[in-house]
Parts: C-alpha cells; sequence; structure tokens
C-alpha cells in the first residue's frame, strides 16, 4: 500500500462508526479504508468507542418471551444474509464490485464534456448520486463550485486542482461555495468515485450556459 | 449512565462471555447462548431505545436480528482479532443501518453489507495486543472523564444514530461547533491515530 495522504476526517470517520452516515458517504468512506492501513486502524479505535458508549447505557432487559423465542428458533435459524464478496477483480474495491463486476472500461460511460465521461452507479435515499467519473490525460473539467457537499475517492490515476495534487485512494470532500478546476494529471487517465449531493454549479462563461442542463439531468 | 464496575469485575466478565462465544462456535452450545443473550439482549435494546425511545417492538425486532447473527457468524468472531463487546457493537450498528434502509421511503441499492461487513481487519501484532484490553480501559476512563458537552454529542451521534446536521438542529449549535466538539472529546479518548 502507498502511503496516502487525503484522508476523512475523525468526525467524518466517527460518524462512519457510529452508522449515522447517509450510505453513499459510507461508500466512499469504504472505498478509502480497504486502500489505508492508518484509517482501518482509527476505525478499529472508533468503533471501541461506540461499544464503551453502548456499554453505559442503562440496560433495557428483554422481556423473557423473546429469549425463549429465540432458543426455540436457533435450530431453524437460515443465513440469508448476502455474504460478503472477496472475489472478483483485485484492482476494484470490494465495495464496489456489485456496481462494477469486471472492469472500470466496460462500464455504460456517457460523455460530457471533451475530457470527461461520467457512468451513474445509483442513487442513495436522500437522492445523492453515487458515480464514477474518467478524465482523460490532461484534461481539465470545468471549473465549477457545489450546491452540496461532494466526496471523491481517487480509484486509479491522479488529479490537481488550485488546492493539491490527489492519488489512488485519496479522499476529497469539497463543500458547497469550494470553487475548483481538477486537472487529470498527463500520464494516464484518472478514475474517481463521486458522490454528489446536489447539483454541481458551473462558474465561467461557457459554464453558465451548462448549468440549466445539468439540474435537469440532475432531478 | 450506569454506575461504573470495577475494571477487574469487568474483565473477568467479558473473559466469561467469550468463552461462552467459544461455546456457541465450536459446540452449538445452547445454554452458552443463552448466556450470551442474557448479557447482550438489554444492551442492544437500550441502543435500540436510545434511537427511538419507547419503540420497543423495534427494539426486540434490533435484538433478534444481531443475536441470529451471532449464533450463524459465531464462527467469524475471531477472539484475537476483536474485543467482544466491539464485535458485538458493529453487530448492532449493522443491523440498524441495515433497518433503516429497509425502511427507509426512497430505497437505495447500496448494500450496507458491501460497506461495513467488507472490511478485513487486519489482526493485531502481539505489541498490541497487549495494548488492546488497555485501550477499552482507557476510552472508559476517558469518557467518564469529558465534559458534559463532549460526552453528550457523542452520545447523540453514535447512540442516538444523528448526523452532524441533526445535532446542530437539535441541540442548536453551529454546525462546525458540532465537529470540532466531537474531534475535541475524540482527541481526549486519545483514540486518533496519526494519519
Amino acid at each position: 500500500m502507498d502511503k496516502i495522504s487525503n484522508h476523512p476526517t475523525e468526525e467524518l470517520l466517527a460518524a462512519y462508526s457510529a452508522g449515522s452516515l447517509p450510505l453513499s458517504q459510507a461508500l466512499c468512506i469504504a472505498t478509502h479504508l480497504e486502500q489505508c492501513r492508518d484509517c482501518m486502524h482509527e476505525l478499529q479505535q472508533l468503533d471501541r468507542v461506540g461499544s464503551e458508549l453502548m456499554q453505559q447505557l442503562e440496560p433495557a432487559p428483554a422481556p423473557e418471551r423473546l429469549k425463549q423465542e429465540m432458543l426455540d428458533r436457533l435450530d431453524s435459524l437460515e443465513d440469508d444474509s448476502r455474504e460478503a464478496v472477496f472475489g472478483g477483480d483485485p484492482s476494484i474495491p470490494r465495495c464496489l464490485r456489485k456496481f462494477v463486476s469486471t472492469d472500470y472500461r466496460n462500464m455504460r460511460w456517457r460523455r460530457v464534456s471533451p475530457g470527461i465521461q461520467t457512468v451513474e452507479l445509483c442513487r442513495d435515499s436522500n437522492g445523492a448520486r453515487v458515480e464514477l467519473l474518467k478524465i482523460k490525460p490532461g484534461s481539465a473539467a470545468v471549473t465549477h463550485t457545489h450546491s452540496g457537499d461532494e466526496y471523491t475517492v481517487i480509484l486509479e490515476g491522479s488529479f490537481s486542482d488550485e488546492h493539491g495534487l490527489y492519488r489512488k485512494g485519496d479522499f476529497v470532500v469539497k463543500h458547497p461555495r469550494d470553487r475548483h478546476t481538477p486537472v487529470a494529471t498527463l500520464d494516464r487517465e484518472c478514475i474517481c468515485l463521486a458522490v454528489t449531493e446536489g447539483p454541481i454549479q458551473l462558474t465561467g462563461f461557457f459554464g453558465r450556459l451548462l448549468n440549466p442542463l445539468l439540474r435537469r439531468n440532475y432531478a | 449512565m450506569r454506575t461504573m464496575e470495577s475494571k477487574e469485575a469487568s474483565n473477568n466478565r467479558l473473559a466469561t462471555l467469550s468463552a461462552c462465544m467459544s461455546k456457541v462456535a465450536e459446540q452449538r452450545d445452547k445454554s452458552a447462548f443463552a448466556e450470551l443473550f442474557d448479557h447482550y439482549a438489554p444492551q442492544i435494546r437500550a441502543y435500540s431505545l436510545a434511537r427511538e425511545p419507547g419503540a420497543d417492538l423495534v427494539a426486540d425486532e434490533l435484538v433478534q436480528e444481531v443475536m441470529s447473527r451471532v449464533w450463524l457468524k459465531a464462527d467469524k468472531f475471531n477472539p484475537r482479532l476483536a474485543n467482544l463487546n466491539t464485535w458485538i457493537f458493529t453487530l448492532a450498528r449493522n443491523c440498524r443501518v441495515d433497518y433503516l434502509r429497509r425502511n427507509s421511503r426512497y430505497v437505495t441499492e447500496i448494500d450496507p453489507t458491501d460497506i461495513f461487513d467488507n472490511i478485513e481487519y487486519e489482526g493485531p501484532s502481539p505489541f498490541q495486543m497487549a495494548h488492546q484490553s488497555r485501550a477499552e480501559e482507557r476510552i472508559r476512563a476517558g469518557l467518564k472523564a469529558l465534559p458534559r458537552e463532549q460526552s453528550e454529542i457523542l452520545t447523540t451521534v453514535y447512540l442516538e444514530g444523528k448526523s452532524h446536521q441533526q445535532a446542530s438542529e437539535e441541540l442548536q449549535l453551529p454546525l462546525g461547533t458540532v465537529k470540532s466538539r466531537v474531534r475535541l472529546a475524540l482527541k481526549k479518548l486519545q483514540v486518533l491515530v496519526t494519519r
């Protein structure tokens, strides 16, 4: 594992540990965790905090019949939970294999600008859009701001913007009004997992012309 | 909050419960399972009621869900990798997330199994093992010593399952304050890893 330099904040990881994040954001965190030993270690600590908090609650006794019912049912219990996926292409994070079964290249990419393609994986129950973005080597995305938070995890390649360089495994959050122009580095195309909570706002003359189209797409 | 029992008592109890867990895994021992139920069911119910006060049926359902997983996945629990209390907490959290997803108005294809069960915990080194039980004790003592506003925010996030946004509305605090209180509390508990 290469050393990763951009991580989720501790309070975001704590929300993941608490199970209080929208699933789309939790998916981004899980994608990062699979590649980041330090955050994994941090998560284990945070789970311990949750465990200690739970133990400090005043216990709420269970009715006796609940226990009896459980004991009577044990022999007929069947494991119908879907097993977590460990097989499949090791270059694709396990938590994404449900959506990307073989290769990023076999997805139904849709061109949004000369340098950028996208494929929507799903929506979260809060409406957030979960998608993959593919940026051609050296291509710049249009400068944009966000109407909601945008979460990005880099799956392949790297990109840079006004604030720095982001590589495979890096976790990046942009808040509303953070204006940025991501540019994929020259050596190869960049593939990211992106979760957007609201439509992005393009800035600049052409960008403003495109905004109504984007919003229509988002709705 | 419960009064604290002694360190020794809680360590002994954890050892007894872990032994029950191996009996369940290896011998499918139902009386050992009943012992685990007696200890954990009231905790799981309390955890559910913290989020939905008064919802006894939801709490009972969570108990059934978690304890079924304990029975079915007993062989997946590895006492060398995790503490039993922490394992139960993660099961309860995963079941609650799953319950909320199934009952949400807009169903999403994102499956909590992929998010939470897919994570491979790496085994701790012997050095970490030696520090593991101390880590739990340190967190327990640290929680007791937290200023009220910081333990309140951890309770809101972990037990009531509120997002930072919901916490900020409920406690009438700016979002930034909610986040910095969580961060401060974690710093005091000394659980932050250099990343």
